[in-house]
């Protein structure tokens, strides 16, 4: 039992049990329809996010490009299943597989641009993605947009909206353990080497060049997958909706759930959009100041908490076993303190 | 313990240069280093010392000469050939002068990176956490907690590296060398920063390493009484060039020496 609940699958697939009800609430009337369909996105946005996460939480590797290439995959999977007829699986492979070699090629770029530097030249392809969308209308639209219906399964299952909100809930659980599972080893420790100590990492046989592409390639993916769950889920693909806002909302997401952590991303992702989308959206005076709110809390969180909310519980325990400590008189602080920090290491790690 | 008395050597380095801009920090350089032994690198601030390490390590392309390493099955490498990722794949592995830790990965974390060469994870398998995989993790995760055991640091690996006191950061970054089945340890000022007793313990842990993983050991020191005492061969060196090489004894007697370096810095014991 002890294992079941120690065991990160176990919490990833609890809190996608819990997400999956939410459907059945609306239904019984006790959240809005429309709650289910922010909180779907929302889930669509954690999965862009995470790919971010690795990139920047785990390689040290900025990239201000995020939406270009959750756009690009929008487009593709829409103009794949509409314009040409193909079956939603043909799509998929499409959508993420041409995003993923850009973005395996953006990682080439990221050997001769460093820190800001490759923040711009993400920024700079994003926007060139974007020109794309604008005006290669054939393909994408134009302002108008493209159209995309919602998943049909082996060609056989058409997916209703609650369906598809199934599916986003199930790819975002699978997206979860597999990243744990990449991260928490081999892949993680190379990745974190080359944040920590590019010097060390290398010393120790990490290939830079091939960990930065990886790392690329991750961010991209999930990227993708993220890009296509969002157009068939929302049915359109604008090209306003893919600009740098929304790439620099990716950032806040991280800083405010918690560099390297899955969990924190998707608490980032619930306070950046559901919170802004589900509460200050609907009260007109405060819809305009959505961004300001944005932009306080990734300060305070930057200035506060550079560690995210994934990390104030950790504050929180710290702070009460300090508490303890004090009254403590037989030297049990110490002690406390070291089991404290294995706990939270332990934490860290499974997170 | 002396060098074998076959003299096989592990480490040739000819005529080795390097300049930044006008500077020659290292200048027509030449030193061997024979397999099995402490070989010690000593030299005043400026010297070249780490910047001879970064060439062998490949952390710098040397400007001109050549460096070699014979592994223990005699094969003989250029390393000018290879980049920097590939030297531990030899089997040569170093530490920092200004320790490189990750500092928010638990010194467990830290350690395994050692082995990150030894270990042939195909990102598939990872993915999916394959039962190979496990095992693999398993077992680096068992051989880590021996070294750390081996260094007295056990009972700490859990902690986060970066909030650890000094000393036990440098005997983590030792024992991260130590993960990767090193050949030829270089190690960069270890005694820097440590106290009296920390340094002692230090001398004692670099001749057990020597005997115990069957290595050879490079290193600067500026802690005289470390390098006399635990070095089987020395070499002295100022602007980037050799003065003198030589056993320690030799090397405390060398008027050279005393003139360049020991002159301005305190007198030998
Ligand atoms: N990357 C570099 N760029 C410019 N100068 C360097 C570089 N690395 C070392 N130097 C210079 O080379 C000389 C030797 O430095 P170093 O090898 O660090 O000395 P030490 O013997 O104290 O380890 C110094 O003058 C240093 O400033
Ligand atoms: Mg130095």
């Amino acid at each position: 039992m002890k294992k079941i609940i120690k065991n990160p699958y176990s919490h990833f697939i609890l809190l996608g049990l819990v997400l999956l009800t939410l459907p059945y609430l609306a239904e019984a009337g006790a959240i809005r329809n429309s709650t289910v369909t922010v909180i779907g996105t929302t889930i669509i946005y954690t999965i862009a996010a995470l790919g971010l996460n690795v990139l920047l939480g785990f390689s040290g590797l900025i990239s201000l490009g995020t939406a270009g290439f959750m756009g690009l995959a929008a487009y593709i999977s829409a103009y794949v299943t509409e314009t040409m007829a193909l079956p939603f699986e043909v799509a998929v492979m499409a959508a993420i597989g041409i995003p993923t070699l850009l973005g395996i090629l953006v990682g080439i770029l990221s050997l001769k641009f460093e820190g800001i530097y490759l923040g711009i030249a993400t920024l700079v392809v994003a926007e060139i993605l974007r020109e794309i969308f604008i005006n290669v209308t054939p393909f994408t639209g134009g302002a108008t947009g493209a159209l995309a219906g919602r998943p049909v399964l082996a060609g056989t299952f058409q997916l209703n909206r609650i369906q598809t909100y199934y599916l986003i809930v199930v790819v975002m659980v699978l997206i979860f353990i597999l990243i744990h599972n990449l991260t928490k080893g081999h892949l993680g420790r190379a990745l974190n080497a080359m944040r920590g100590s590019e010097a060390a990492a290398q010393a120790m046989g990490v290939n830079i060049f091939k960990y930065r592409l990886i790392a690329f390639g991750i961010a991209t993916v999930l990227a993708a997958v993220s890009g296509v769950l969002y157009v068939h889920y929302v049915g359109l693909s604008y090209p306003t909706t893919w600009n740098l806002m929304l790439s620099l909302d990716f950032l806040a997401i991280i800083v405010v759930g918690g560099f390297r952590s899955i969990f924190g991303t998707f608490i980032g992702s619930f306070i950046i959009f559901a919170m802004s989308e589900l509460f200050l959206k609907p009260i007109p005076a405060l819809a305009n100041i959505t961004p300001l709110v944005k932009g306080i809390l990734i300060i305070i969180f930057i200035l506060y908490y550079p560690n995210g909310l994934a990390n104030i519980k950790h504050q929180v325990s710290h702070w009460l076993v300090r508490r303890k400590g004090k009254r403590d008189a037989f030297g049990q602080t110490k002690a406390e303190k070291k089991n404290l920090t294995r706990a939270e290491v332990r934490e860290n790690d499974t997170v | 313990m002396t060098p074998s008395k076959t003299k096989e050597l592990a480490l040739k380095i000819e005529d080795v240069s390097i300049a930044f801009g006008g500077l020659k920090a290292v200048d027509n350089l030449s030193f061997a280093i024979e397999r099995h032994e402490i070989f010690g690198l000593i030299g005043p601030n400026g010297a070249g010392k780490t910047t001879i390490f970064n060439c062998i390590t490949q952390f710098y392309k040397a400007d001109s000469g050549s460096i070699h390493f014979i592994n223990a099955k005699g094969k003989e490498t250029d390393l000018m050939d290879l980049s920097v990722h590939e030297i531990i794949d030899e089997g040569i592995v170093r530490t920092f002068q200004n320790v490189e830790l990750i500092r928010e990965l638990s010194i467990m974390d830290n350690v395994l990176i050692g082995a990150h060469h030894v270990m042939k994870q195909p990102l598939l398998g990872q993915l999916f956490n394959r039962k190979a995989i496990r095992k693999d993790e398993a077992e680096s995760r068992e051989k880590a907690e021996k070294i750390l055991a081996f260094l007295d640091i056990e009972h700490l690996k859990d902690l986060i590296a970066g909030s650890q006191p000094y000393g036990v950061q440098k005997k983590v970054e030792i024992a991260r060398t130590l993960m990767s089945d090193p050949e030829l340890i270089i190690l960069d000022e270890p005694a820097a920063g440590l106290n009296d007793t920390e340094t002692k313990e230090l001398a004692m842990r670099i001749k057990q390493i020597r005997e115990t993983y069957q290595t050879t050991i490079l290193l600067v020191e500026h802690d005289m009484r470390l390098v006399m005492d635990i070095c089987d061969h020395i070499c002295a060196i100022s602007f980037g060039k050799r003065i003198a090489v030589g056993t320690p004894k030799e090397i405390q007697s060398n008027p050279e020496v005393q003139k360049a370096y020991l002159g301005e810095e305190g007198e030998l014991e």
